[in-house]
């Protein structure tokens, strides 16, 4: 059956089964920067936003979430345009292999939304779901670290 | 594994949710952690979605404040801390699992599904929380008496959690896992009502042993009518008997050695507290 | 000094990444694809008597099944090495002997993946269980013979005994042990345990393959090795080498874990019978189970010192759990000495003796670390008891009896990969410099004496700091080959074509530093391949702390090629002899009496299009090889702070820091983050890690949850600071860095620990049950 989402602003209608995870239906889709690393709910490669909330999408029935509103990694930035968050994160060297970094950005850009200003320790809980064997973690909290106080700039630039 | 042949149904009214669930084979969805566990579920017929019966909230009324069914995880974290009530909660709940599967695990599915590795059980119960269902047997119980009755195995639905916030209590938790993402080995929770500094009464609940929860009665005994001492923890420590189950990371004699450390340190706090 | 290397440059592919747009294997799909799905072995031992495919081959959707009774059996190893292998051919893709719960029973092709899993339950397998030996401390002459009448063999002439369960064996000595020993007056005795370990990459397995127009095998792999998958899946699938491409797309990282070749003769051989495109992922229980480990390790340490703490006799024992198969017992065996016991090389007496055994439990494999790691567990602290028992500050006695510029260590010949090792001489070296920063970044005196004093007395929790020191190598000497082939553009861009295989490491991006360093060409303009073997030249591939080191060489070398050809065309167009000109930012310029002469240039696009199109036409391009005669150890020191809970045994890490001499860090950023990584997965390897079996052989904790991944949330502060020596052998006087940093946490948390407690950890993980233990004992 079809079933219609808002993935990132853009309306679309995804075959999919009543049993299937929304992992499986958007990478299914074509929506592969969605990343599968456990399907059980434990790395947070699959990260995506739900109605602007992180959520595992391996944790998630499709159906559960019809017609909400799905955000990727390329609903933030895109190559072409990256976000704030995304530029820290290539610039300093918190992407490694890359696998765990569209579900830890969007951890990180969810978390900086709801508080601009984190501490070290409030960066490691919004980060608590996501897992990066490669990094050891330094420098995602120094990105995320840094990313945060050139949004707030930004911020108040604009104001 | 459930069948791809499975029904969805997405009620908005609670009654018409709870009557779904009587037909064999059709249960309840709330953040579907619990149901998407690989593991075979060829039975399962039918899932009810309870996101559009508006149980979604967390409200006070008088001193009552009502958790809704529908409440994730992250939603009674981000209450209790911004408004500073009920910490017991979020000091527990933020414990649970991760930031991302606490948006989606409910208060419903996580009462209902009760697992050893729990973080909602123990804080509750020490609150003397109440529950209130519907389905085969209906009604408001108290979370405890659910807890350890055949209710919890009755077709229900939870229609929320109400615990009544009395300023008089002082409570804590403590959660023993040795890396952050991980399923507690076990919860302790203590709430105590006071009389200035004299414990009025006392609750103090262990979950993750291997009746699943247990009340500590004789050490609440210990502790009724008195002011807590480092004496008195101590005593009410040497009374305590916990049965866990060895699992391959900790023997059972381990777990009650750290549990007893911890009902300690919880006790300690809630003295430190009360000063 | 430098302009290019040395500079944290973004990695070329970085925001590619985070922005989600790179394709890992799985990422790749095609029409009319098929899924694959494996049953794996639910005994430890047992042999197949039949399997009955029929209901599977009946469902609907189901195109293929392979087992034993329809691909031959031929012998070889899953381990990714070079030619021939060190590792014994003991393993077949199907076959009819299971050797651990885990081990591969069929693989079913079918149009979608639930039909591929749904039909994998109705294969019907008749076993005859066999009794397994499960203990690795019992392998060896066990009366259960793990390899019996298979054929196994080893393909190098190296000792081998399958009938004593003896996978690998590794004998050395230097001077006389037992008589140094013997005559030593103090003496110690210790035993060290570490587990198993899952790389934990957070990118499962996966392999898909195709056939392309013409009829080739394709296959996109998450592979470290995609000439050795090359060549091994030609082997064994019995299809030319000629027939075979083999693409690295980007990886989801490796760490030795992906140095295997497991999953790409089975997609071969469905795609090869059946003509379609295939894939195979692997979920996260199956890559714990199913392919690769760290080994299990028992190492017994014998040292003989006098009474001022200098060492006359030292032996070092190693018992290896190979598991079921032998992939890289050899290997990891040898560097468990050969990396540790050149590092106090003043020792006039050592001897290593080591065993790899066949188990019923799950294979062993490439590990960061690669044996250095399990040996330093104990390596590490010996060192710290005989300094405390000799009243020895650990920091000067390691400033004094380790290896330094100039010297040599008999070991280094002694011990090779399956045959002898190459002397060598360290000409680079900056670890006494790593000891003295890291002990004042630590706060060490301060610290060790304090928390040696009354700091601790009648505390719950308890407070200790630690150090070690640390060498690793770059490459394998004499062993590894890695190449690169350059070709000029006509906007004075080039293509870097690489064998070597970036698996998140940044080597892309390194490689092209150092291309940009020896053109003086930003590195935008490099466009780097790595690993398709239709179109990169050939590389040993992503191991052995190889990949900066001696594919950075090559890359050196080539790049140096293609400046000769500029400045030859370029002093051709600016009439002058080669010796007046030379290269700087992208241009070729005259230089006169030692002075520039910026009216007379001509810029690398304009020399491009001279060559490509004007004037003695030719295609500026060049390709390289490097062999290293040796493999110059990187340094390190660790210096570790704990806080012990003594009535739980948890131990918390309040500080970490690090030490690194990896000669230059051509990208300083990358080389820290190299560490970091590093760092991260010692302290779980050291703390939580571990590999739980039920008395069946059947592994217990395997998901990230139950394994006990580390998050944000649970790391200390951790500071890396990069000391730079200059490795002459190096390009641009590098060194490798990607593997020493994860042997610092086992010895050092232990030292910490005994600085806490006055006790000793011989058993890691150190779970907190094991540590009070140890605290109560
Ligand atoms: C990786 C992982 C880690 C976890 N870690 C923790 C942890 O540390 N601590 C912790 O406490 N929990 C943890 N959990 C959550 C726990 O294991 C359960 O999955 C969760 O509590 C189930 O809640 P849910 O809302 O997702 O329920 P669902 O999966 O939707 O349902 C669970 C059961 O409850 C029933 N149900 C659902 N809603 C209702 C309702 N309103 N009334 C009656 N019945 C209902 C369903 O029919 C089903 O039988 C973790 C889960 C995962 C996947
Ligand atoms: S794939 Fe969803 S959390 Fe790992
Ligand atoms: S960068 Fe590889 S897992 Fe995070």
């Amino acid at each position: 059956m079809k079933i219609s989402f808002t993935i990132n602003s853009r309306k679309r209608d995804l075959e999919l089964q009543p049993n299937e995870t929304l992992l499986n239906v958007l990478r299914k889709n074509g929506l592969t920067e969605v990343k599968s690393g456990c399907e059980e709910g434990e790395c947070g490669a699959c990260l995506v936003l739900l109605d602007g909330k992180p959520v595992n999408s391996c944790q998630v029935l499709a159906m559960s979430v019809r017609s909400k509103k799905i955000t990727t990694v390329k609903g933030i930035g895109t190559l072409h345009s990256p976000h704030i968050i995304q530029k820290a994160f290539a610039q300093g060297g918190a992407d490694q292999c890359g696998f765990c970094s569209p579900g830890m950005v969007l951890a990180a850009y969810s978390l900086l939304q709801k508080n601009p200003n984190p501490t070290r320790e409030e960066i490691a809980e919004g980060l608590d779901g996501n897992l990066c064997r490669c990094t050891g973690y330094v420098k995602i909290v120094e990105a995320v670290h840094e990313a945060a106080s050139k949004l707030r700039n930004e911020k108040s630039q604009a104001e | 594994m459930l069948p791809n042949s499975i029904q969805w149904y997405f009620p908005t009214k609670v009654k018409e949710a709870a009557k779904l669930i009587h037909k064999d084979g059709i249960i309840l969805h709330g953040g579907g952690t619990k149901i998407l566990e690989p593991q075979p579920r060829s039975s399962v017929k039918g899932l009810v979605d309870i996101s559009a019966l508006g149980l979604n909230y967390i409200k006070v009324t008088g001193n009552i404040v009502h958790i809704g069914s529908g409440a994730t995880f992250a939603d009674v974290v981000a209450w209790s801390r911004d408004k500073k009530r009920l910490t017991v909660l979020s000091d527990s709940l933020s414990h649970a699992a991760s930031t991302p599967l606490r948006n989606r695990i409910t208060i419903g599915g996580s009462i209902k599904d009760f697992p050893m590795w729990s973080n909602l059980y123990a804080p509750l119960l020490a609150l003397d929380a109440k529950i209130d269902i519907i389905g085969e047997r209906s009604g408001i119980f108290s979370l405890e008496e659910y807890a350890t009755s055949p209710l919890i195995k009755s077709k229900h639905l939870v229609r929320e959690i109400r615990v009544v916030e009395k300023h008089d209590i002082r409570s804590g938790v403590k959660i023993f896992h040795v890396v952050r993402f991980e399923y507690p080995i076990f919860t302790i929770a203590a709430a105590c009502t006071m009389d200035k500094n004299i414990v009025r009464d006392a609750r103090i609940f262990v979950t993750g042993v291997k009746k699943k929860l247990v009340r500590l009665v004789t050490a609440e005994k210990v502790f009724r009518g008195h002011s807590i001492s480092d004496e008195l923890i101590n005593s009410a420590a040497n009374q305590v008997s916990l049965t866990f189950v060895p699992d391959y990371k900790f023997g059972a004699a381990y777990k009650e050695k750290v549990a007893k450390v911890y009902f300690k340190d919880l006790l300690r706090e809630i003295k430190e507290s009360i000063r | 000094m430098f302009k290019y290397v040395k500079h944290s440059v973004e990695k070329i592919d970085g925001l590619a990444l985070v922005t989600g747009e790179e394709h890992y294997t799985n990422d790749f799909s095609f029409r009319n694809m098929l899924y694959v799905s494996i049953l794996h072995s639910t005994f430890p031992y047992a042999k197949i008597e039949d399997i009955d495919d029929s209901a599977a081959r009946a469902m609907d959707g189901v195109v293929e099944v392979l087992s034993y009774k329809n691909v031959k059996k031929i012998l070889y190893t899953t381990a990714g090495q070079g030619f021939p292998e060190p590792s014994p051919y003991d393993s077949v893709l199907f076959g009819d002997v299971m050797r651990f719960v885990g081990d591969n029973v069929c693989a079913v092709a079918a149009e979608t993946k639930e039909i591929a899993d749904a039909a994998l339950a109705k294969v019907k397998v008749r076993y005859k269980q066999l009794k397994p030996v499960l203990d690795f401390e019992k392998a060896e002459g066990s009366s259960t013979v793990i390899h019996q009448d298979d054929g196994a063999f080893p393909k190098i002439p190296v000792f081998y005994d399958a009938s004593k369960n003896i996978a690998a064996k590794v004998e050395a000595e230097v001077g006389n042990f037992d008589d140094a020993f013997a005559k030593s007056p103090k003496k110690i005795e210790h035993q060290f345990y570490v587990p198993y370990a899952s790389h934990c990459a957070l990118e499962p397995h996966a392999a898909v393959s195709y056939l392309d127009f013409r009829g080739r095998l394709v296959i996109i792999s998450s592979t470290q090795v995609p000439f050795h998958v090359r060549r091994i899946v030609s082997v064994v699938a019995e299809i030319p080498v000629s027939k075979i491409r083999v693409i690295k797309p980007r990886i989801g990282g490796g760490f030795g874990g992906k140095q295997e070749v497991l999953l790409e003769p089975i997609v071969a051989l469905v795609t090869w019978r059946t003509k379609r495109p295939a894939k195979l992922v692997y979920s996260r229980k199956e890559v714990f189970t199913s392919t690769r480990t760290r080994h299990q390790y028992r190492t017994t340490f014998k040292v003989g010192y006098n009474k001022d703490g200098a060492i006359n006799a030292l032996h070092l024992d190693a018992l290896e759990n190979s598991g079921g198969y032998g992939s890289h017992a050899l290997t990891v065996l040898a560097n468990a000495g050969s990396k540790t016991l050149p590092l106090l090389n003043k020792i006039q007496n050592l001897k290593f003796t080591g065993r790899g055994v066949y188990t019923n439990l799950p294979v062993g494999g490439a590990y960061r670390g690669y044996g250095a790691t399990e040996a330093y567990f104990g390596y590490g602290q010996i060192v710290d008891m005989v300094c405390e028992d000799t009243g020895c500050d650990i920091v000067e006695y390691y400033k004094k009896w380790t290896i330094k510029s100039g010297e040599t260590s008999p070991i280094f010949k002694a011990l090779g990969e399956g045959k002898e090792g190459v002397a060598m001489i360290v000409t680079s070296t900056s670890l006494n410099e790593c000891i003295h920063v890291g002990a004042k970044l630590s706060g060490w005196y301060e610290k060790r004496k304090l928390y040696g004093g009354d700091f601790n007395k009648g505390k719950r929790d308890k407070r200790g700091i630690g150090m070690v020191a640390l060498m690793q190598g770059s490459a394998i000497p004499e062993i590894d080959m890695a190449s690169a082939y350059m070709k000029m553009n006509d906007d004075g861009s080039f293509n870097l074509m690489v064998g070597a295989t970036d698996l998140g490491t940044g080597s892309d991006t390194v490689l092209a530093q150092i291309a940009s360093e020896v053109l003086d060409t930003p590195v935008e303009k490099f466009i780097v391949t790595s690993s398709d073997t239709d179109h990169t030249p050939f590389d040993t591939g992503a191991y052995a702390s190889s990949t900066t080191y001696l594919s950075g060489h090559a890359v050196k070398k080539c790049a140096e090629s293609i400046k000769n050809q500029i400045l030859k065309v370029g002093a051709d167009l600016l009439t002058v002899s080669i010796g007046e000109v030379e290269v700087e930012e992208s241009r070729v310029v005259v230089r006169r009496k030692g002075k520039q002469d910026h009216h007379q240039e001509v810029s690398f696009a304009e020399i491009c299009q001279s060559s490509l199109y004007q004037k003695n036409q030719f295609q500026i391009q060049a390709t390289a090889s490097h062999v290293s005669p040796k493999s110059p150890p990187p340094f390190a020191a660790h210096f570790i702070e704990i806080e012990v809970d003594t009535f739980t045994g948890i131990i918390k890490l309040l500080n970490y820091v690090a030490t690194v001499d990896c000669g230059t860090p051509i990208n300083p950023v990358l080389a820290e983050g190299q560490a970091e990584g590093a760092i991260v997965n010692g302290i779980a390897y050291a703390l939580f890690e571990d590999y739980y079996f039920s008395p069946q052989g059947i592994l217990l904790n395997d998901t990230f949850g139950k394994y006990g991944m580390l998050t944000a949330h649970d790391i200390p502060p951790i500071t890396v600071k990069l000391v730079d020596s200059f490795e002459e052998s190096g390009p641009f006087g590098a060194k490798s860095i990607s593997e020493i940093n994860i042997n610092g946490a086992l010895p050092g948390i232990a030292n910490a620990f005994f600085n806490a407690t006055g006790k000793r950890l011989h058993r890691a993980p150190f779970m907190p049950e094991y540590v009070l233990s140890v605290i109560n004992e």
